[in-house]
């Protein structure tokens, strides 16, 4: 007889030990917040996609009148025009996704869902970067193609200065800023995936080990 | 929700709880942390309980919400205290050397399952609770021959500790 059938034995027998809760302690929990993490995915998608939303009014005006004299007006109309309807369809999708997270599937069904509720949003965080990346680019490409206008846009006061010297300044400042802003984001998803998801995707890769 | 279904929710499952009591007893080592899983796993059935067409047993049903919970969904609170270190503990007995007596024999097999993955302890409930490989199988979302694969593993495993 193995262990595990010796405990078997005992198993049934345990019962008598519980403590059996009373209609109002039961009644107590059922009135209590869940803090499952299902929950806290949800709370914390939200509050990407808001962020992400409300980082364009952030902007200052001054960024505007720089699109405005490099002749982009009209690029960046249909850019923004764009951009809400891939957001649109990325809410729609979240919402799809996280819908069907249902508690009573199978366990390896289930995670499997949160998990592609959870990567919807990192495709929408991805989106954003690549999408400022790009623009950022472009709007490089064109001003440092003409010195006049890097000049002209980034000096508007003209302030007598070396030229080449502004332009390893402004080079400079841009990949500061680039190197910054990933590495807060890296330190987000460590804080976030570390936090919350790492007893899941534990689990999730031990059950994927297991169907193999 | 109204409160007939709260009613007849809270009847249900006052006849039942004891399956959850058994979850946390897999899951969980000290009463804290059993009291909070259970909190958790009571809620997220009320959750579910509108859903609930009775088209599979309510026992089922609570089988699965439960080891979902604890497996997936449950994050353990910060009042919770830290699972504290076994193999210190399973040492110190083994080396008083006690009579193989079955409770001690007993709880060291909890403490041995309590070594044991999150997958792996939903195996060990559910092979506890005398549900076959199929319905091992279903719960868990693997086949059934790797369900009898893992469940031998497990076995060996646990030998192992128990036996080292």
């Amino acid at each position: 007889m193995d262990e595990l059938d010796i405990l078997k034995k005992d198993w049934k027998k345990q019962d008598a030990n519980f403590p059996k809760l009373s209609y109002d302690e039961i009644y107590k929990i059922i009135h209590k917040k869940s803090s499952s993490i299902v929950k806290w995915i949800f709370i914390i998608c939200i509050a990407e996609f808001l962020f992400w939303g409300f980082i364009n009014l952030l902007i200052p005006e001054s960024f505007f009148t720089i699109y405005e004299k490099l002749h982009l007006k009209a690029f960046l109309k249909i850019t923004y025009i764009f951009h809400y309807a891939v957001v649109v369809v990325f809410i729609y999708l979240f919402y799809k996704n996280y819908s069907s997270i249902c508690v009573v599937d199978s366990t390896s069904l289930l995670m499997k869902k949160i998990i592609k509720t959870r990567k919807t949003v990192n495709y929408y965080v991805y989106y954003n970067i690549i999408m400022t990346i790009i623009l950022s680019i472009i709007v490089n490409i064109i001003m440092f193609s003409d010195p006049a206008l890097l000049n002209e846009v980034m000096n508007p006061k003209h302030v007598p200065i070396d030229e080449t010297k502004f332009f390893y300044i402004v080079l400079t400042v841009h990949i500061v800023g680039l190197l910054i802003m990933s590495g807060l984001l890296w330190l987000y998803y460590k804080l976030v995936y570390g936090i919350l998801l790492r007893k899941l995707n534990k689990n999730y890769k031990e059950l994927e080990t297991l169907n193999i | 929700m109204n409160k007939e279904l709260e009613h007849k929710f809270i009847s249900e499952f006052q006849e039942n709880q004891n399956i959850i009591h058994k979850v946390c007893r897999i899951y969980t080592n000290n009463q804290e942390a059993h009291n909070d899983l259970f909190q958790e796993i009571t809620i997220q059935l009320w959750k579910a309980y509108p859903k609930f067409r009775g088209d599979s047993k309510l026992s089922t049903w609570m089988y699965r919400i439960g080891l979902n919970t604890a497996i997936t969904l449950y994050r353990k609170s910060k009042r919770t205290i830290q699972t504290q270190d076994f193999d210190t503990v399973l040492h110190k007995i083994k080396s008083t050397d006690y009579d193989n007596t079955e409770e001690e024999q007993l709880k060291l097999m909890y403490k041995a399952i309590h070594q044991l993955s999150d997958i792996e302890k939903a195996l060990v409930f559910l092979y506890l609770e005398d549900k076959n490989y199929k319905e091992i199988s279903e719960t868990i979302g693997i086949s059934e021959v790797n369900a009898r694969v893992k469940m031998n593993r497990i076995k060996t495993r646990l030998r192992t500790i128990l036996n080292p």
